[in-house]
C-alpha cells in the first residue's frame, strides 16, 4: 500500500483526529474555557465530506490489508453517520456542553469509522469499545440529574457484559476456524459444528446487547434517560446505526444458517413488540424514545434476513430517516428544566405555546410510526420489502402487524400536544438558537428525503 | 391550459393554499376563512372545467401525467382521470366549499389548523383517487388519517380522543395487511417481468393463481371493507361520526367512506378477479347483510347523528352491491350512489349540526314539531330526507334504483340454473328500501312534526349562508336524479371496462 492511500482511504478518520487534537491544544492553551463548536462542526462536516467525496469517486483502498479496507458501502455508512452527527452538534452547543463533550463524541465518532471499515474481528472489537467508551464518560458528564451516574453504570456494566460477549465469541471463532478475519466469520456463519455455531451466537448477542434488542434492552432506558438530550441523540441514532451497519458489513454476502435465522426472527419480533408495547405506557419523553428505538432496532435487524445486496442500502436508508427524525423531535424540545422538559406531560397543549414546535414534532412522530407521506413510511416499506423478497412472507407480515403495535404510541404524543388542554404551570419555552436551527437542518433534510426517496437511495 | 397540467394543479392547489394559510396572522380568522374558501372555489372550477373536458366512450385514461418518483422501484407520480374517478373528484371538489362554508360558524378554536386540515384532507383524498401507482395510492390513502385524527381529536365532542384514536387504529390496522399485500404484488411483479413496477395498468395483467389471489383481495378487503364500512367491520363509524365535528362527519360521509367502495372498485375486484369471483357470495350477503342490519340499527337510534352514521352503512351496502353484479347497470348505479350518499348524507350531517349549533342537543327526543319553528329548515331536511330514501326525480332513486335492477338482471340468469341465492339476496336489498323509508321517516317526523318543541327557545330560522349551501346541494341531488344521463354516459366505458376485467376470469374459469 502506497503512502497516499494510507492517507486517503482513512481520510475521514484523520480528519476526526486532527478534529479532536485542535480542540484540545485549543483547551490547552487558551486560559478559559472555549467554545468547541466551531472545530468540532468544521471537524464533522469536513469528515463528512471526504466520506462522500471517496464514494462519489468509487474509492476503493485496503492499506491495511486484513485489518482497515474501504469500499462503496463504508464509505457511504460513514458519510450518512457523519452528517447525522451535525444536528447532535447543534443540540450539544444549545446545552452549552464543554469542550470535553465534543472531544468524546468525536472519539466516538471514530470508533464507528474503525468499525465500518474493520475486516478483521479485532479490528472490529477496537472499534466498537472506541465507540463505546466515550458514552459510558458522556452518559455522567453532561451531569444534570442524580440519576445520571446510576445510568452510566448501568450502561457501563452491561457494556462490560457486551464487551465479554464479544470476546468469547471472537476467541471462539477463532478456535472453530482457526483466524480473526472476517471472512473466517462467515465461514463459521456457514459451519455446523458446535464451536462455530456458539462463536456466532456470542457475536450476534452482543451486537444486538449494543444495539438495544430484546432480551438484551434493559439498559437502554436507563441510559437514555439519564444522559442530556444531545447524548441521548447521539445513542439513539448514530451508536445504534453503527452498530448495525458494521453487523452488516461483517455478514457481508453470507446467509444465516436455519438455527440463526430462527434467532434473527424471533429476537427482532419480540424487539418490535415489546419496544411498542412498552413504549405506551412511558411518562418521560426520552424513556418513550428508548423504547420506540428498541422496536427500532427490531427493524433493522429485521433487515439482515434479507438478501445480501439489499442489506446494506435498507439499513442505511432506514439509519438515515431514523436518525434524523430523532433528530427533529429532540431538536424540537421545549427549552426548560431538564426533568420538565422530558415530561410527557409537559407536552401538553404545546400546539398553543409553540405551534411550529408541535407540528414538527408531529412529523417526527407520524415517520416514526412509519405513516405516509413521511419518510419512515419507505424506510419500513424498503426493510420489509427486502425481508419478504428473501422469501419470508409470513415473517413479513407478521413484522408489519408488530409495527402496528407502535402506531398508538406516536399517536399518544400528538394528542398531548393538540388535543390536550395545557397543564397548570409549565415553565418551558420555545427552543431557540442551535436547537431551533438543528431543527431547521433536519426538517430540510426530511423533506428531502420524504419527497425525493429515490435520488437518496441513487446515492447508496 | 392542457388538461393533464389542469388536473395537477386541481390535486396541488390544497397543498397551495394550505402554504398560504401558514403566512396568515393566527388572528385574522376571516382572512383564513376566505382564503380557504376561494382556493377550494378555484379547485371546483376546475374540477368542472375537466368533467367538461372529459370524453365519453373513451378508453382508458385521460389527462395522464406520468413521471418517475423512485426509479430504482419503478414506482412513478402518476395521475389520471377515467370513468371510475371522474364522479368522485367532482364530489370532493364539489363539498370542499361547503366544508369551508358550512364551519363558518361552527369552528371558532384554531381555525388556522383546521382549513390548514381541510386542505390536507382534499390533497389527500384527490391524490387517492386520481393516483394510478399503486405505492402513490397507498400514500395518499394512509396520509389521509392523519387530518382526520386530527380533525376529530381537536374539534370534536366530548369523547373525541376515544373515538379519533379509535377511527385511526382501526382503519390503519387494515391498512398494514394491504401494505403486505402491496409489498408483496411488488415482489411478484419483479419476478415475473424483471422490470418493478407499480403501475395499476400493469398489476391488472399478473395473472396471478386463484390462491395467491384470494390471500391478496383477503388483505385489501380487509383494509377497504373497514372504510366501506361493511358490517361486521362498522364499529368504528358511529363513535367517529358522532364525536366529530359537523365539517368532519360531512368528508367522512361525503368522501372518505367512498374510499373503499373505489378500493374495491378500482384496485380490489379488478387486481384480483379469480378470488373476486370467489368471494362474490360472500360480499354480497355482507353487502345485503349491511343494508339490513345498518337500517335496522338506524331504525332504534335516538341521536340522531347516529341515525344518519347507520343510515350510511345502510346505503354503502347497496353501492356493494351493485359493485359485485358484474354489470353496466349495477356498477353505474353503484357509482351514481356513491356521488348520491355523498351528497345527501353530507346535507344531513350538515342539517344536524346546524340545528346542534342552535339547541346543542343531538337528542331525538328533545326535538318536535320543527316544520312551525324552522320552516325554510324543515323544507330542506324533508327534501334530503326523500332523497336518502331513494324517491324518484333525487338522485337517490337513481344510484338503488339501478343497482337492485343491476342485481336482479345477474340473479334471474342464475335462477333459472337452480341458483337461488342472488335472487333472495337481491329481494332482501329490496326491503332495506322499505327499512330505509322507516328509519327516515321516523326521523322526520318525529323531528319536523308533532307537538313543537325544542330545547331552546327563540331559535332563528336558516341564515342565507346556510340556505345557499344547502340549496346548492338540493340542486345536485335533483339534478342527478332528474339528468343522469351525462354522468351515465361518462362512466359507462370505465364501467365496461371493470365488467369485462372481471367476466374474462369468469369465461377462463369456464374454459378451464
Amino acid at each position: 500500500m502506497t503512502p497516499e492511500g494510507l492517507f486517503v482511504a482513512a481520510l475521514p478518520e484523520h480528519l476526526l483526529l486532527l478534529g479532536i487534537l485542535a480542540i484540545l491544544v485549543i483547551d490547552l492553551v487558551s486560559d478559559r474555557p472555549r467554545d468547541p463548536f466551531l472545530p468540532a462542526l468544521v471537524t464533522v462536516l469536513a469528515a463528512a465530506g471526504a466520506a462522500f467525496w471517496l464514494h462519489r469517486i468509487g474509492y476503493v483502498g485496503a492499506p491495511f490489508p486484513g485489518q482497515f479496507s474501504v469500499g462503496s458501502d463504508a464509505l457511504a455508512a460513514k458519510a450518512v453517520l457523519f452528517v447525522l452527527t451535525v444536528p447532535v452538534l447543534f443540540l450539544a452547543r444549545a446545552e452549552r456542553l464543554d469542550s470535553r463533550v465534543a472531544m468524546l463524541l468525536l472519539a466516538s465518532l471514530y470508533g464507528a469509522g474503525l468499525m465500518l471499515s474493520a475486516d478483521s474481528l479485532l479490528m472490529l472489537f477496537f472499534g466498537l469499545e472506541l465507540l463505546s467508551l466515550p458514552l459510558y464518560a458522556l452518559v455522567v458528564l453532561a451531569f444534570r440529574r442524580p440519576e445520571s451516574a446510576e445510568a452510566a453504570m448501568k450502561y457501563l456494566v452491561l457494556g462490560g457484559v457486551g464487551t465479554a460477549v464479544l470476546l468469547m465469541g471472537i476467541s471462539l471463532t477463532l478456535g472453530s476456524t482457526g483466524g480473526l478475519s472476517v471472512e473466517d466469520f462467515r465461514a463459521a456463519l456457514a459451519a455446523d459444528d458446535f464451536l462455530a455455531r456458539g462463536a456466532v451466537v456470542l457475536v450476534v448477542a452482543a451486537f444486538m446487547l449494543k444495539a438495544a434488542v430484546v432480551p438484551f434492552h434493559a439498559w437502554a432506558p436507563d441510559a437514555y434517560e439519564g444522559a442530556s438530550v444531545p447524548v441521548t441523540a447521539y445513542m439513539a441514532t448514530i451508536v445504534k446505526g453503527a452498530v448495525i451497519l458494521a453487523l452488516v458489513r461483517l455478514f457481508g454476502d453470507a446467509g444465516a444458517g436455519p438455527e440463526l435465522l430462527a434467532v434473527l426472527v424471533a429476537l427482532p419480533l419480540l424487539s418490535m413488540v415489546w419496544g411498542n408495547l412498552a413504549a405506551m405506557r412511558q411518562q418521560g419523553f426520552r424513556r418513550l424514545i428508548a423504547y420506540s428505538s428498541i422496536a427500532h432496532a427490531g427493524y433493522l435487524f429485521f433487515a439482515l434476513l434479507g438478501a445480501p445486496e439489499g442489506r446494506f442500502e435498507a439499513v442505511t436508508f432506514y439509519v438515515i430517516v431514523y436518525g434524523l427524525t430523532n433528530m427533529l423531535a429532540f431538536a424540537c424540545l421545549p427549552k426548560g428544566e431538564d426533568w420538565l422538559r422530558d415530561r410527557l406531560d409537559s407536552l401538553k397543549g404545546l400546539y398553543h405555546r409553540d405551534p411550529r414546535a408541535a407540528i414538527l414534532i408531529a412529523v417526527a412522530m407520524l415517520s416514526l410510526a412509519g405513516i405516509p407521506p413521511f419518510p419512515g413510511f419507505v424506510a419500513k416499506f424498503l426493510i420489509f420489502r427486502t425481508v419478504m423478497e428473501a422469501g419470508l412472507v409470513t415473517v413479513a407480515v407478521v413484522g408489519l402487524v408488530a409495527s402496528y403495535l407502535g402506531i398508538y404510541l406516536y399517536l399518544r404524543v400528538i394528542q398531548y400536544m393538540f388535543m390536550s388542554p395545557e397543564p397548570a404551570r409549565v415553565h418551558t419555552q420555545p427552543a431557540t438558537g442551535f436547537a431551533a436551527t438543528a431543527a431547521l437542518l433536519t426538517l430540510a433534510a426530511v423533506l428531502l428525503v420524504g419527497v425525493f426517496p429515490g435520488v437518496v437511495l441513487g446515492w447508496l | 391550459m392542457s388538461e393533464a397540467l389542469a388536473l395537477n394543479l386541481l390535486l396541488f392547489l390544497p397543498v397551495i393554499g394550505g402554504v398560504l394559510l401558514l403566512a396568515l396572522p393566527e388572528r385574522r380568522a376571516d382572512l383564513v376563512r376566505g382564503l380557504a374558501m376561494v382556493v377550494l372555489l378555484a379547485q371546483l372550477a376546475l374540477a368542472a372545467w375537466l368533467y367538461l373536458r372529459f370524453q365519453a366512450g373513451v378508453p382508458g385514461l385521460q389527462f395522464e401525467t406520468r413521471l418517475p418518483w423512485i426509479p430504482a422501484w419503478g414506482v412513478h407520480y402518476h395521475i389520471a382521470l377515467d370513468g371510475l374517478n371522474l364522479l368522485l373528484v367532482l364530489l370532493t371538489a364539489f363539498l370542499g366549499p361547503i366544508v369551508v362554508a358550512g364551519a363558518f360558524t361552527s369552528i371558532t378554536k384554531d381555525v388556522k389548523l383546521f382549513h390548514g386540515m381541510v386542505m390536507f384532507i382534499q390533497f389527500t383524498m384527490l391524490g387517492t383517487f386520481l393516483a394510478q401507482d399503486l405505492f402513490l395510492f397507498y400514500v395518499f390513502w394512509e396520509a389521509m388519517l392523519i387530518p382526520m385524527f386530527l380533525m376529530i381529536g381537536i374539534w370534536g365532542g366530548e369523547r373525541r380522543i376515544y373515538a379519533t384514536l379509535k377511527f385511526f387504529l382501526y382503519t390503519a390496522f387494515g391498512s398494514i395487511l394491504m401494505l403486505a399485500a402491496i409489498i408483496y404484488l411488488a415482489h411478484t411483479v419483479l419476478s415475473a417481468d424483471g422490470t418493478p413496477s407499480f403501475a395499476f395498468a400493469d398489476l391488472y395483467e399478473l395473472g396471478l393463481g386463484v390462491q395467491v389471489q384470494t390471500l391478496l383481495l383477503a388483505a385489501f378487503a380487509l383494509s377497504f371493507a373497514i372504510k366501506v364500512p361493511m358490517v361486521p367491520l362498522h364499529t368504528w363509524l358511529p363513535d367517529a361520526h358522532v364525536e366529530a365535528p359537523t365539517a368532519g362527519s360531512v368528508i367522512l360521509a361525503g368522501v372518505l367512506l367512498k374510499m373503499g367502495t373505489y378500493g374495491f372498485l378500482k384496485l380490489g375486484f379488478p387486481l384480483f378477479p379469480d378470488a373476486a369471483l370467489l368471494a362474490t357470495p360472500l360480499i354480497m350477503t355482507l353487502a345485503v347483510i349491511s343494508i339490513i342490519y345498518g337500517a335496522g340499527l338506524a331504525l332504534v337510534q335516538d341521536d340522531i347523528k347516529k341515525i344518519i352514521a347507520y343510515s350510511s352503512v345502510s346505503h354503502l351496502g347497496y353501492v356493494m352491491l351493485g359493485l359485485v353484479t358484474y354489470n353496466l347497470l349495477g356498477v353505474q348505479g353503484a357509482i351514481i350512489q356513491m356521488v348520491s350518499h355523498g351528497l345527501v348524507a353530507g346535507g344531513l350531517f350538515l342539517m344536524v349540526g346546524m340545528i346542534y349549533e342552535r339547541c346543542h342537543s343531538r337528542d331525538l327526543a328533545d326535538y318536535g314539531g320543527l316544520a312551525k319553528l324552522l320552516p325554510a329548515y324543515s323544507v330542506f331536511f324533508m327534501i334530503l330526507t326523500l332523497a336518502a330514501i331513494g324517491l324518484p326525480t333525487t338522485s337517490g332513486f337513481t344510484g338503488e334504483f339501478l343497482v337492485l335492477l343491476g342485481a336482479f338482471h345477474s340473479a334471474w340468469p342464475q335462477f333459472e340454473q337452480g341458483v337461488s341465492y342472488p335472487l333472495v339476496l337481491a329481494s332482501l336489498a329490496v326491503l332495506g328500501i322499505v327499512l330505509g323509508a322507516l328509519y327516515m321517516l321516523r326521523l322526520a317526523r318525529r323531528l319536523l312534526f308533532g307537538e313543537a318543541r325544542a330545547p331552546v327557545a327563540g331559535l332563528r330560522d336558516l341564515s342565507l349562508r346556510e340556505m345557499g349551501i344547502l340549496g346548492v346541494l338540493v340542486l345536485a341531488v335533483f339534478y342527478i336524479g332528474l339528468f343522469p344521463n351525462d354522468f351515465l354516459q361518462k362512466t359507462e366505458q370505465a364501467a365496461m371496462e371493470y365488467q369485462e376485467r372481471i367476466l374474462a376470469a369468469r369465461d377462463g374459469e369456464v374454459e378451464r
